[in-house]
């Protein structure tokens, strides 16, 4: 059996790039795109511990998790197209109406 | 007959959630025949859900939803406030300028936000309080977005959604990780393996993003830049809905993780450094919103910062973790609805009216809406906790909670003073605006019939919870009985 280390550090490193991707990135589309990587991160977790610990509820949250990011992206691509409708960009950087 | 009656026993603690998900399900097609009738329809299933919730609390009934979703007293009292703020909500949503197309979803989506706010409040699992977290969350990002041919709505949108999604990835690596530490998805578990856990790191990593997934809900400092933005840009009765509604929600997570967590651990001796952790984050939010709301030249904007600065002082409770503190925090958050929510709702109600958000355009209101200028002063003086107003009652109860008889928050309490003086500064710029301040304009000004109705219920309640905070203390006290028996 695979040690469980190796699936918390690959979850980790797949937290990490999402979280670096959010915070450098300036397209709103690759920003929901590495917001999916770090949920994706967390459901690597929940099916690790599920496994490890005998327990199928870990493996049900991840169901709920995938279907609420689901939910999240389609609102989501729907305020971008939106957005990009009044403003004619994606680039999160361009938004600049309101501030302080 | 036995069947249905066995159907309705078994729904019976989700009976509120139950009434408004098929209200939520019809709105939209009487959306298509006309606005009014599906506010009022809006309105009236949030009537029916508090007649039933009421009634179940009156009656002391206390049962769980396959364990996943608990009805006791403190869910009951949470349930009611939030039909009291979508109540509020819908009769502003339909008359004024900003919401004007598409009714049927906008209450589809409102109704939909609320029944989130309410599985979070019984939550007693943490799938449960996840998918309640995310309801809320996703349909409040499209709410946001419904001032449509406004670039500002599109860019708060944007904003909200973004910094929302980053809080859900964040607080749900943290729930991963717990869950592995505990190996159960059950609150109360968690929360006992927090109050019993050593500083391993797994359980720095996870305490630290579920603090801050879940410190972006509450607009806490530091993760509390997106709120002025999208309150700005969100049309007003969006806004209101956030600032009352949704805030409360995060609140209660944030109770039932880790109050919970302080309240178990003081058997043990306590966590003192989390304690303390939360005290700076308090004293921080606090501070920081206060000062920033002074320099605001928008009204919507700074009553965003007061928010912050109010989601400040009922993070002292976390910090103090007793029972009493819990009680001024769940008082605290009930006064709060009707004073911010009031402050909102006389914004938008001259919004509806034309006045821009400059608190210039304030000048000189009282000679034009004498009584609306009134309950604006008397909703700004009740923030700043001005007796007899209820928010003095309810800051009364939650600083003196914090007033121990080791003295350990003395200091808190007197960071949580100075900052109200503060507050009142900038409050009373507004008044003096109104009041004292010659306009540009003279000509005398009605605001739109819903917008009086609710902005009555707020400024009644406002002066009759501070003059008689009895029943709803007690009430505060019951719930927070049922909340540490869960």
């Amino acid at each position: 059996m695979i040690p469980i280390e190796f699936f918390l550090v690959l979850s980790a490193a797949l937290f990490c790039v999402g979280i670096v991707g959010v915070i450098t990135k300036t397209n709103g589309i690759v920003i929901l795109m590495c917001i999916e990587l770090m949920l994706n991160a967390a459901n690597i977790n929940f099916i690790a511990f599920a496994s490890y610990l005998h327990d199928a509820l870990g493996q049900i949250f991840v169901l709920m998790t995938i279907s609420v990011a689901a939910a999240e992206v389609g609102v989501g691509i729907a305020i971008l197209l939106h957005a990009y409708k009044s403003k004619k960009t994606t680039d999160v950087d361009d938004l600049t109406v309101l501030r302080w | 007959m036995s069947v249905i009656q066995e159907g309705i026993d078994a729904l019976m603690p989700i009976m509120p959630q139950f009434i408004l998900i098929i209200a939520a399900l019809i709105v939209p097609a009487i959306g298509l025949k006309s606005g009014k009738a599906s506010s009022i329809f809006t309105m009236a299933a949030a009537a029916l859900a508090i007649a039933v919730t009421a009634y179940m609390m009156y009656d002391g009934y206390t049962d769980s939803f396959m364990d996943i979703f608990e009805f006791n007293d403190f869910t009951g009292l949470m349930t009611v406030l939030f039909l009291i703020v979508l109540i509020l909500v819908s009769l502003i949503s339909y008359s004024g300028s900003e919401t004007r197309k598409h009714h049927g979803e906008y209450f589809a989506l409102l109704i939909v936000a609320t029944v989130g706010m309410i599985f979070v409040a019984g939550a007693s699992n943490l799938i449960a309080l996840f998918i309640g977290i995310e309801l809320a969350s996703i349909s409040s990002y499209a709410l946001v977005a419904f001032k449509k041919n406004d670039p500002a709505s599109a860019e708060a949108s944007v904003k909200y959604l973004i910094i929302g999604g980053l809080s859900t990835a964040l607080s749900l690596y943290g729930i991963s990780l717990l869950y592995g530490l505990t190996g159960s998805v059950a609150i109360s578990d968690v929360a006992q393996y927090l109050a019993e856990g050593s500083f391993t790191w797994t359980y720095i990593v996870a305490v630290i993003t579920v603090i801050a997934g879940f410190g972006f809900k509450i607009a806490m400092v530091p993760f509390h830049f997106w709120a002025p933005d999208v309150y700005e840009g969100a049309p007003t009765p969006v806004t209101t809905f956030l600032a009352i509604g949704s805030k409360k929600m995060g609140f209660i997570v944030f109770f039932k993780i880790f109050l919970m967590m302080f309240i178990l651990a003081q058997v043990l001796g306590g966590i003192p450094e989390m304690q303390w952790l939360f005290a700076f984050l308090a004293a921080a939010t606090m501070t920081l919103g206060n000062l920033i709301a002074i320099s605001q030249t928008s009204i919507k904007r700074m009553l965003a910062y007061s928010s912050i600065a109010q989601a400040g002082y009922i993070l002292i409770v976390l910090a103090v973790g007793s029972s009493y503190a819990l009680e001024g925090g769940l008082f605290h958050m009930i006064t709060h609805v009707f004073m911010k929510g009031g402050a909102f709702i006389v914004v938008a109600a001259l919004c509806a009216r034309g006045l821009s958000e400059n608190i210039s355009d304030y000048r000189g209101l009282a000679k034009r809406a004498p009584l609306v200028a009134f309950a604006m002063m008397l909703f700004l003086f009740s923030l700043a906790g001005i007796p007899p107003l209820a928010g003095f009652d309810s800051k009364f109860v939650l600083f003196s909670s914090a007033v121990t008889p080791d003295g350990t928050w003395i200091w808190l309490v007197a960071v949580a003073v100075i900052n109200s003086a503060i507050s009142l500064y900038y409050y009373a710029r507004v008044v003096k605006a109104m009041y004292v301040d010659k306009g540009a304009s003279t000509e005398k000004m009605r605001v739109p019939m819903p917008f009086a109705i609710a902005i009555a219920i707020c400024a009644i309640a406002t002066v009759a919870i501070g003059i008689y905070p009895g029943p709803i203390i007690e009430l505060c006290e019951s719930a927070v009985k049922a909340f540490l028996l869960m």
